[in-house]
């Protein structure tokens, strides 16, 4: 799970089954905005960050964080790559 | 006027081979409509008393006639849901103090119908004409008596509105408890007219409600769920029905991709958008012409009716310029109050004037123009903004890949409440994620439902032909999603 697109893919998986259940893998393009478009709420945030934190180790508490490194799967595996170096 | 049904048998004398009813292919005749009136008030003089008579049988000219047959006699009628369990309407007769029932389980009597006693004690009828229900919020319908004389100030409105006479056919789309019936049954009846009886049964089925508009009525009159079974239907063929004068849409509000198939459907036609309850009856009317069909993206509500007064209220008192609030009425056709409830949803004011509170959010712009936002009971906080509902369906409804839409809430531990909405697709070309653009585009954050569940079959509707919210909410429920 070092690879750019394996973390792209466990971020799908992850907000596929935690917040769009039922939908295609297909169907979400990485690109897709998940907080404009209401797929992650503002209460949805904490959990996922903190689901990130674990998952790749990403020292939360020594990075900047804004919801903008959340808004789409693209981002968040932007933010991850960034932050733990892989 | 002298009485309902003393008109009826008056046209019978008059003009006897004038068609009453469209039953089933055939014409029925006023004087033969007279006669089943005729054998009907035999069978009630049989079984004399002063209180109401319940009618439970579905549909028929022996039904209708029934029912005149229980005007003449000066006797209520109470019309319940075809839907009510046996135990409710066990409870409702007794509640409206029906000494007796009409049912269709036995064709032993002169009108084909069975009439029994009840053992309830009666209750007078008085000047009281029709029972009606509405659903009450604990699930036990409230009872909504109507007298002859708001009747009959209603019937005098729409026959002239709708100019309906001698030789006018008029489509009866709605089951007989409906207040609709008010106009399309009885006000046609009464004006000499011929009613087009649709039976529930095929109340969904394309081919038969188009075989009915092929039979040329000229006033059609029902819910949104009708016109977009008969716009599907005809899509492909492009049938027309130009012989409709007057399309009138009523009981929920007509999305914009519907309305705009209208026209080419009816296009000898001029729409009405009414607004009413079963309470107050109609108190708005919207009308237009086919090329504003799809001007507006939510209909005004249009006038108030000829002696119908209004007031937007809101918490801190009367709304006199723009804004939103709840819709009080008082129309001359409304009823008293319910049977057995206290009077919290009337208000008498000093002048007299009893309004009804509707319960329905009404936005007042800056051009006057009021606008139905949805019901005070179906705003729901979510995340600590208020929603409506009802906007949100509206939103989803407007897409044009999606055929209907059910949009409830459920309870949530951290967001109060969230809302799931089920959507029917026309094309699979509609995703989830694609509607979820829609909504974000057109609504705060807030009221973008949780989750979009889009689905291929029908959603459950309930008898009045809308979306079974409830029904919806019981199975989120229960599948504990």
């Amino acid at each position: 799970m070092t690879t750019t697109e394996g973390i792209t893919e466990a971020i799908r998986t992850h907000i596929l089954a935690e917040y769009l259940p039922g939908t295609p893998r297909e169907e979400l393009e990485t690109s897709y905005d998940l907080l404009d478009n209401g797929v992650v709420t503002s209460l949805d945030l904490l959990a996922l960050i903190s689901w990130v934190e674990q998952r790749f180790q990403v020292p939360i508490d020594e990075v900047e964080i804004s919801p903008d490194h959340f808004r789409s799967v693209d981002a968040m595996s932007e933010f991850v790559k960034r932050t733990t170096g892989k | 006027m002298t009485g309902l049904t003393e008109d009826v048998l008056e046209i019978a004398a008059a003009r006897p081979r004038d068609p009453a009813l469209r039953w089933r292919g055939a014409d029925i005749s006023y004087a033969e409509l007279a006669d089943l009136v005729r054998r009907a008030h035999q069978d009630l003089a049989g079984h004399p008393g002063e209180g109401p008579v319940a009618v439970v049988a579905p549909k028929s000219p022996e039904v209708v006639a029934f029912v005149l047959a229980c005007v003449l006699a000066r006797r209520a009628v109470l019309l319940p849901s075809p839907d009510l369990g046996r135990t409710a309407l066990a409870e409702l007769v007794h509640r409206a103090g029906c000494e007796h029932i009409v049912t269709a389980t036995a064709a032993a009597t002169a009108s084909g119908l069975e009439l029994r006693e009840t053992g309830a004690p009666a209750r007078p009828s008085g000047d009281v004409r029709f029972l009606l229900t509405t659903s009450g919020s604990t699930g036990a319908p409230k009872i909504v008596p109507l007298t002859a004389g708001s009747t009959d100030r209603f019937m005098r409105w729409a026959v002239g509105m709708f100019g309906i006479g001698p030789g006018v056919h008029v489509l009866n789309y709605a089951p007989l408890n409906f207040d609709l019936c008010l106009l399309d049954v009885w006000a046609t009846l009464r004006a000499g007219g011929r009613v087009a009886l649709v039976e529930a049964e095929h109340a969904v089925d394309p081919g038969h409600l188009v075989g009915l508009l092929e039979d040329d009525p000229h006033v059609v009159q029902a819910v949104p769920m009708f016109f977009r079974v008969v716009a599907e239907a005809v899509r492909s063929s492009g049938r027309r029905f130009p012989g409709v004068r007057h399309v009138v849409l009523t009981g929920d509000h007509t999305p914009r991709p519907l309305r705009a198939e209208l026209p080419a459907v009816f296009p000898g036609a001029r729409f009405h958008n009414v607004y009413g309850c079963t309470e107050t009856n109609d108190s708005f009317v919207h009308s237009f012409d086919g090329h504003e069909a799809d001007t507006h993206e939510v209909l005004p509500l249009g006038r108030p009716l000829p002696g119908v007064r209004t007031r937007i209220m809101t918490d801190e008192g009367e709304l006199t310029g723009a804004g939103t609030g709840e819709l009080w009425v008082a129309t001359p056709f409304q009823t008293r109050g319910y049977l057995h409830e206290d009077g919290a949803r009337f208000t008498t004011e000093p002048d007299g004037t009893t309004y009804f509170r509707s319960g329905d959010l009404v936005s007042r712009g800056a051009d006057g123009e009021l606008r139905l936002v949805g019901r005070t009971d179906f705003q729901v906080k979510v995340r600590g903004v208020r929603v409506s509902i009802e906007d949100v369906e509206r939103v989803i409804s407007e897409h044009p890949q999606v055929a209907e839409v059910g949009v409830v809430a459920v309870p949530d531990p951290q967001a109060g409440r969230r809302l799931h909405a089920v959507v029917r697709r026309r094309s699979d070309r509609l995703t989830g994620l694609g509607l979820r653009q829609h909504c974000a585009q057109r609504l705060v954050r807030a009221a973008i439902p949780a989750v979009i569940q889009v689905v291929d079959g029908p959603l459950p509707h309930t008898s009045t032909g809308k979306v079974d919210r409830k029904l919806i909410r019981k199975e989120l429920l229960a599948g504990g999603s």
